[in-house]
Parts: C-alpha cells; structure tokens; sequence
C-alpha cells in the first residue's frame, strides 16, 4: 500500500525541487524521510482550512481544496528538504520553520498560477484573486509553523525515546559482560611453560631426596587446584586466596631462589573476609612475569592487606622488577580482573596501577564494602 | 685427543645442577667449565672458557637463549633447553638443530651426546645459512610473544599525588592541551603529563584516538554524540560525561559517517 503512494511523492517532487542537484544518497534519505503520516496529516488540514475558508471564497469549493492541498503537499516537501540542508549557523528547526514560512506566499502564488494561464501578473491584477491570495497565505502562515512545531516536537519525543532505549541496551552489554568475565575465568588457563618448568625442578628435588620435595608438591598441588577451570567459589576468602598466593610465590622461590624473595603481610583479623577468588593471584602473577621474571637481578615481591577508616579494604602488590614500558601489552589479565571486582564489590572498587620506588611496579586494589563471611 | 668442554645456560639453579648431574651419566669425560644465570653471562663465560658445547636455555631473563646463541654464532656446538616454547621446538626441528625439552629426560640427552661426540671428533658442517636464518626468526618471534613490537602506547605514565600513575590508555575519556602540558582525563580523574597533544597524536592507537582539534584528542569508544555546530563545526560530548570536546572545521570529516 504505502510503495505506490511513496512513488507519487517522488513525482510531485520532481516537479518542484529538481532532485538531479541533490546527491543520490541524500535523495533516498530524502524519500525515505517522508512519511505516510505526514502527508495525510498535512492533507486532513488542508482540507479543514478549505471547509473553513469555503464561505469567504467565491471560487467553488473543489477548486480550494485542490489549492489547498497542493499547497499543503508543497510546503511538507519543503520542511523536510529543509531538514536535511544544514546551515552552519542556524539551528535545524529554524531552517525548517523558516522554510516553510517563505515557501507559503509562494506556493499560494503557484497554486493561483494555472487560473491565470500562467500570466506572473495577471495574479496581482484581479481583486478578487489578490484578497484570496492574502487570505490563503495568512491561513497557512499560521497553520504550517504551528504544525512544523509539532512535527519537531514529537521528532524529539522520539529521540528521548530512542536514548531510553539505548541506555537499556548498555544495561544488557552490561549485564553480558559480567556474564563473560565469569566465562573468562572458566578459561583461565595453567600457563605449560610454567608447569613443565616447575615439574622439572620437582624432578630434581624428588631425584635427589630433597626434604623440601614434599613440601614442593603441596604448594604445586594447592596451585593447581586453585587454577582448574572452574566457577569462582562464591564462599572464598581473602585467608584463602592467601594460602593460594604463597603455594605460587613458594613454588616460584624454589626455581629462583636468587632472584626471588617475597613477604606477605596481612592482619589475620581480615583473612576471614569474602574475597573474589584468584583476584590477588593474578597481581602476583603479573609481578612475577612481567617485574621478576624478566629482571636479571630478580627482585622482591611484597602483598599487603590494610583495613582503612572507612571500612574499605585495600590490597597492594609491589614489586622492584623490571618494571613497565609505556608500549607494554595491557594484557586481558588486568581488564578482566578489573570487570570482576567491579562485579564483586560493585562500580566503587577501583584497580590502581603506579610505578614503585626506586624500579618496578606497585597495584593497588581498593575494594569497597567488604564483607565477612 | 683434548677434554671435550662445554658451557650450561639456565636461569633457574636447581635445573642447571640437574643437566650437569646427567651429563656426568651420560657423558663421563666432559667438564662443565661454566655455568650461566642469564643470555648476557652465558656470552662472557663463553668468551672466557671458549668452551666446545654450550647448553642454552631458551627463556632466560635480560639476553634470551636465542640471542646469546646468535652472538656465540658457529663458535660452538648449541644445544637448547626449552620448557613449552612449541614454535621454538618447531623451528629446531625444521633448521635441524639439537634441543631438549624440560624436564630433561636421559636417555633424550644420550642420543644428543652421541650426536654431539661426533661431531666434536668429525665435524660435519651444517648448513650455516639455515642455522642463523632459523635463530633470527626465533629472536623475532620470542620478541613478539614478549610484548607488542613499537607498538602504540598502552600506558601513560602521570604524577598523580606522590605517585607516577600507570593508566591504561582505554580508560582515558580524552586528552587535552594545557600549555606546554597535556591534560589526561580518565576514569580515575585527571593529571598533567609532559608531552605535548602532538606526540601523544603520533603514538596512540589511531584506530581508538582521533585529534578532534588543533588542542584535543577523543577516545573514540567514550564518545556518546556528535552535535553539529556554526560554521563547519561540531561538539562532541563523552558518556558519562558533561563537558564538550571542540571539533574543527578540517576534523570534522571524521564524524561524517557517524
């Protein structure tokens, strides 16, 4: 139903407007710009103003309404052309309304052109024409920008509409993301270089019978068991992923013993609080990759756990490795880490990465609302 | 005939003392005259003792064990050592050049001792073009797994208090000329760094950051909307955010498509 209408449009128009000079693009916009709603809105009135301005006219009532409605059709083809035409320094809708307010004397003019076989004159000359003309431009003066009014209200209505919709739709990105941070983490994945580098130092302990080898194994059991694929422990605490910071740094210090020495300072008071599981273990890892591991000299590692005043809690993880490129990778790891705290404790916590003193790199996490279990 | 020699290169202790525990098995006669902690050591004791085979680990912090390798050049018969570096396995295979792989099993590093003895008694000259072109490619991918290359910038280093701050640069809204300093804000807040708009044009990620204006540069994903102004401008506002960003006349183009 609406195609046929819609190419009758594109005839009238190509009648006034001369589409050739408009780009294709900008002429499909054009047409598609142009709503049946709009059209018959601007029809119904036309019709009115004719009902209305019957009694006044001597021309029969026919007539007027043919005027009538072409100048209705002439002026929405108009304002919507003038909405597309940008005027650095106006505002659209004044380009609109202004559009529609000069196209009306005109087009009232057009209409009244045929009645006078096109005499540009002839129209001024007749007394009875000339008042019909005033009276039809006044008309429309009145009733097109009231109408354009309306049409840029609602035009706006819909915008406000459109941004709910899309502040919606950030709630659902939101609420997927939470949902692939937990995926992420069923990801995580025992690193083989680690593995294979860590069971060859087993080997030796065990070859040799090392009294350190059981205890070796513990920390690599205790490690791989917090690493499996899994869904974070809802129940874990901070005491937990303690133990599971140490059985790493525990494992890492056996294969460099050298280059490698770390402390943990954490009050006991605060090991029984909720705690996002692995949240820590992926500081220290980090540490461990990108501050020691590269360093020749290796370094120290330092995890600490501080209540503050407010409540809140706040883990650092320092290190004086190697320290961080500007062009460093930001690596998933912090990315995902920092959607899974922000799931944990809510959009206060906050993950803070800054350079230690004198060298390598110092993270703190700041985690609001902590609770005890 | 002489004492055959040779040098071991690994960063973690208790797997150096283990490769010399079994060479003595395997390999009764020959004398460990080194031992190395990193890339960098491994070249000095090379240079020093001259030894005949030099056993290098291929992860090794500061000069890796493909690096030191490329400076030993022919001088010595390489063996590596490699934990799960597979692209690495891959590459020796291909430029058939001996490795072991960690742990260190004997009877793996028997058939290398065979191999290696032999050679030291009649040297076969391997192909020299292979070794080196198969070295360089590992050198250049070890350095691509290490990090991106060049890259853009992914931190920007800001006094914030006492402290040098390390932001990740998708967490800036936008950047701001401020004199002969640049304004950074981000989700955090906002700091004055040292560089100029300019620079900071140049090294960030062109397809996450556009220079809106002569004193401005937007990250694109913080963007909420574009509202055009007088005179072939535009206004740019970010999520979240109240301020307007200026968009210049010869910027502009940049948001058409938006």
């Amino acid at each position: 139903m609406a195609l046929p209408r819609r190419r009758r449009y594109r005839g009238a128009m190509s009648a006034t407007l001369e589409p050739a000079a408009l780009p294709e693009r900008g002429f499909n916009r054009f047409v598609a710009a142009l709503s049946l709603r709009g059209a018959l809105l601007a029809m119904v009135l036309a019709s009115l103003a004719a009902v209305l301005l019957n009694p006044i006219f001597v021309t029969p009532f026919p007539v007027l309404l043919g005027r009538m409605l072409v100048i209705a059709l002439l002026l929405l083809l108009v304002f919507t052309a003038a909405g597309f035409w940008s005027v650095g320094w106006l505002p659209r809708w004044l380009v609109q309304v202004l559009a529609v307010v000069l196209t009306a004397p005109l087009a009232t003019y057009l209409v009244y052109l045929p009645a006078v076989q096109g005499q540009v004159f002839e129209v001024l000359r007749h007394e009875g024409r000339l008042s019909g003309f005033v009276l039809i431009t006044g008309t429309v003066l009145v009733v097109a920008p009231l109408l354009a009014l309306g049409a840029l209200y609602r035009e706006r209505d819909a915008q406000a509409r459109s941004q709910a919709l899309g502040f919606a739709l950030e709630r659902s990105q939101l609420e997927k993301q939470a949902l692939d941070a937990r995926l992420k983490l069923l990801h995580a994945q025992i690193e083989p270089h680690f593995l294979f580098n860590t069971l060859a130092n087993v080997q030796v302990l065990v070859e040799s019978g090392s009294p350190q080898a059981s205890a070796v194994l513990k920390s690599l059991i205790a490690y791989l068991r917090a690493a499996m694929p899994r869904l974070a422990d809802e129940h874990a605490t901070l005491g937990d992923e303690l133990a599971l910071v140490r059985a790493y740094l525990d494992l890492m210090t056996m294969r460099m013993p050298d280059r490698l020495q770390y402390e943990i300072d954490v009050p006991d008071d605060l090991r029984g609080l909720r705690f996002p599981g692995m949240a820590l273990l992926t500081l220290v890892e980090n540490a461990i990759r990108h501050g020691i591991d590269p360093a020749e000299q290796g370094g120290r590692v330092e995890v600490q756990a501080r209540r503050n005043g407010d409540g809140t809690l706040t883990l650092r993880v320092a290190d004086t490795g190697a320290g961080l490129r500007e062009s460093a990778p930001p690596g998933t790891g912090l990315a995902n880490l920092r959607e899974r705290l922000v799931m944990f404790y809510g959009a206060a916590a906050r993950l803070e990465i800054a350079e230690n003193a004198p060298r390598g790199v110092l993270v703190c996490m700041h985690c609001p609302g902590a609770i005890s279990t | 005939m002489t004492t055959p020699t040779a040098l071991i290169a690994d960063d973690e202790p208790l797997l150096r003392e283990r490769l010399c525990t079994l060479l003595q098995r395997c390999w009764p006669e020959l004398e460990v005259v080194a031992q190395a902690r990193n890339g960098r050591e491994a070249v000095e004791l090379f240079d020093q003792h001259a030894p005949q085979v030099v056993f290098l680990d291929v992860h090794m912090p500061g000069l890796n064990g493909i690096e030191a390798a490329r400076s030993l050049a022919r001088r010595a018969q390489l063996v590596f050592v490699t934990a799960f570096e597979q692209y690495a396995v891959q590459a020796f295979e291909q430029g058939a050049i001996d490795y072991l792989v960690k742990p260190v099993e004997e009877e793996r590093l028997a058939d290398t001792v065979q191999r290696l003895r032999q050679q030291l008694i009649r040297p076969v000259p391997a192909a020299p073009i292979a070794l080196e072109a198969v070295l360089d490619g590992l050198s250049a991918e070890l350095k691509r797994r290490a990090g991106a290359p060049a890259g853009h910038l992914q931190w920007i280093k800001a006094s914030v208090g006492q402290s040098v701050r390390l932001i990740p640069v998708e967490q800036i809204a936008y950047l701001r000329a401020d004199e002969k300093y640049t304004l950074v804000v981000w989700e955090g807040g906002e700091a004055l760094i040292r560089k100029t708009i300019r620079e900071l044009a140049d090294e960030l990620d062109p397809s996450r950051f556009v220079q809106t204006h002569r004193s401005v540069i937007v990250n694109l994903h913080e963007v909420l909307q574009v509202t055009r102004g007088a005179n072939e401008t535009a206004e740019v506002q970010l999520k979240g955010r109240r301020e307007l960003l200026p968009v210049s006349r010869s910027y502009l183009h940049l948001f058409r498509q938006m």
